[in-house]
């Protein structure tokens, strides 16, 4: 086991040397390709400032970019490894599921784009042997990233705190801890089956940030999606930014590609999980980016009214009860300025998942075994109606901020 | 909380615990195990092979590798995706036959009549 303070200073030519290519870079952003995702490093814009070592933070293997690499290189590849068999798993395992999926229906006389009740799907596919063999093989890669990820963490306890305690009082930007808040039940699940959830566990934001780099698979380790949201976004047709709020903001990833894109502005990003923020805040600290990163409810921001030109969030809400949307919607709008924008990034409610067996088993699959406690609400609550109903005027057909991502460009009314 | 972090330095709160961290989706739950380990021998595997790559580069280039030259090496672009592709045609490799068509898999045996 390395100990990684002492590596600190043996590999701090490392950390500088990974982030050298990012400060030759141009500081200011491109405009993303149309229609398409960032997918790699060439394609993005350089940070405004190079991640560096603040006193009191550990890299012990250097940075790749804006993700500071993984502590051991065995941790680094079997990470990689586990990546790759998702990788499989979606790409192989999955359509030779569907085609059993197809192959049973067919077996019954039943066309394979029949759309059907989920109940009705998963009685007729669950005990498929290729069908849990893909559930199978899924589950246990969730299960050993974040068991991984989760011993690296708790091995070292002790370093990751020391860390975070260096920065909570350092700027630039704020971080404000609410260890005392009162959290609503539907925020308190073990999401993605993540060990404590978003709120349970000290090192939820390391393990978010290490493990959802492999949910997307390899795409997403230079906040690529999150760069793509960030420059896609609307602004008001004031041309006014001066307020920008991201809910629900996890690691920090969209506040901070929104501080990329407006550097004059005033970025927060709230989430419930007290790890979470914090963590945002220490990398935002290391990027040398000013942002206020705070522990607060998305339907409780304790803004004034009217106070935000953009208020925005990255797949929050479909981890969200029915109750609390409708309350962060009408949230939403009272910090919203008249003739500002409330955009949530999420999955696009206009064109579903087909209802087929298949389809509907892996809906099921998604909220019952990656622990998407929410996700089948959130396609049918009739957010559409909640936006409009608080009193926004919605378009549904664009801006495109995130492509294969649902549009909801709401305005509050000047 | 999930984690073992002493209480005044904790900014962890309760949280709902999932239920699925004994699913069983194969016939035994053995096999279900089977499937964790196999996948996690993967890995481990894949891990030596990876620090034997470092190893080899950094011997052609620096003519020896510490266990500190190991772990700061920064791969090129270029290895990086040689690196990916190989990974990939390994998990291909190893675990191709979980996809393989199951519809007519039945014991050894069971159609003969003697």
């Amino acid at each position: 086991m390395i100990n990684r303070r002492s590596v600190m200073g043996l590999f701090a030519g490392a950390a500088s040397l990974a982030a050298a290519p990012f400060a030759s870079r141009a500081a200011q952003p491109a405009a993303p390709p149309a229609g398409g995702f960032w997918r790699t490093r060439a394609d993005l814009p350089a940070p405004p400032k190079a991640p560096e070592n603040v006193p009191g933070t550990l890299a012990p293997r250097g940075r790749n970019g804006r993700m500071e690499r993984l502590p051991e290189i065995d941790l680094e590849s079997r990470m990689d490894f586990l990546m790759s068999v998702r990788t499989y798993a979606n790409r192989t395992m999955s359509p030779a599921a569907g085609r059993r999926a197809a192959a049973i229906l067919a077996s019954k006389g039943i066309a394979p784009d029949t759309e059907m009740p989920m109940q009705e799907a998963i009685a007729m596919l669950e005990n498929d042997p290729m069908v849990q063999a893909r559930t199978r093989a899924w589950m246990s890669v969730q299960q050993l990233s974040w068991d991984n990820l989760k011993k690296e963490c708790e091995d070292n306890a002790d370093a990751y705190l020391s860390e975070m305690e260096a920065v909570d009082q350092r700027g630039p930007g704020t971080l404000e801890l609410n260890p005392g808040l009162k959290m609503p039940d539907y925020t308190r699940h073990e999401i993605h089956i993540q060990p404590g959830g978003y709120v349970g566990n000290d090192f939820a934001g390391h393990m978010y940030d290490y493990g959802t780099n492999g949910f997307y698979t390899g795409n997403n380790e230079q906040d690529a999606l999150h760069m793509t949201a960030a420059f896609g976004l609307p602004v008001p047709a004031d041309g006014k930014i001066k307020r920008i709020l991201d809910l629900g903001t996890g690691v920090g990833q969209l506040a901070m590609a929104l501080k990329e894109r407006f550097p004059e502005a005033e970025v927060w990003g709230i989430d419930v999980g007290g790890p979470m923020v914090r963590y945002a805040h220490l990398r935002a600290v290391e990027r040398g980016l000013d942002i206020n990163f705070a522990q607060r409810l998305a339907e409780d921001t304790r803004f004034p009214d009217n106070h935000f030109d953009l208020v925005t969030s990255y797949i929050m809400l479909h981890e969200v009860s029915p109750q609390g949307t409708r309350d962060i919607v009408n949230e939403a709008y009272r910090i919203t300025r008249p003739g500002g924008i409330f955009y949530p990034i999420d999955f696009d409610l206009r064109n579903p998942f087909p209802s087929t067996a298949y389809g509907q088993y892996r809906r099921w699959w998604d909220h019952r075994w990656n622990n998407e406690v929410w996700t089948i609400k959130y396609r049918t609550n009739g957010l559409q109606d909640l936006v409009r109903s608080a009193g926004f005027d919605l378009n549904e057909e664009g801006p495109v901020a995130l492509p294969r991502f649902g549009v909801m460009n709401a305005t509050k009314p000047a | 909380m999930s984690n073992k972090v002493e209480a005044e330095r904790s900014k962890a709160a309760p949280f709902i615990p999932a239920d699925t961290g004994s699913a069983i989706f194969l016939d035994n739950p053995h096999l279900d195990n089977l499937m964790t380990v196999v996948i996690a021998l993967g890995a481990e595997i894949w891990a030596d092979r990876q620090r034997m790559k470092v190893v080899e580069r950094l011997l052609e280039t620096e003519g020896k590798a510490t266990t500190e030259m190991i772990e700061a090496y920064v791969p090129t672009d270029a290895e990086k995706k040689a690196w990916e592709t190989e990974r990939m045609a390994m998990v291909e490799r190893v675990y191709s036959v979980l996809s393989r068509d199951t519809s007519n898999a039945r014991p050894f045996g069971e159609e003969r009549q003697f």
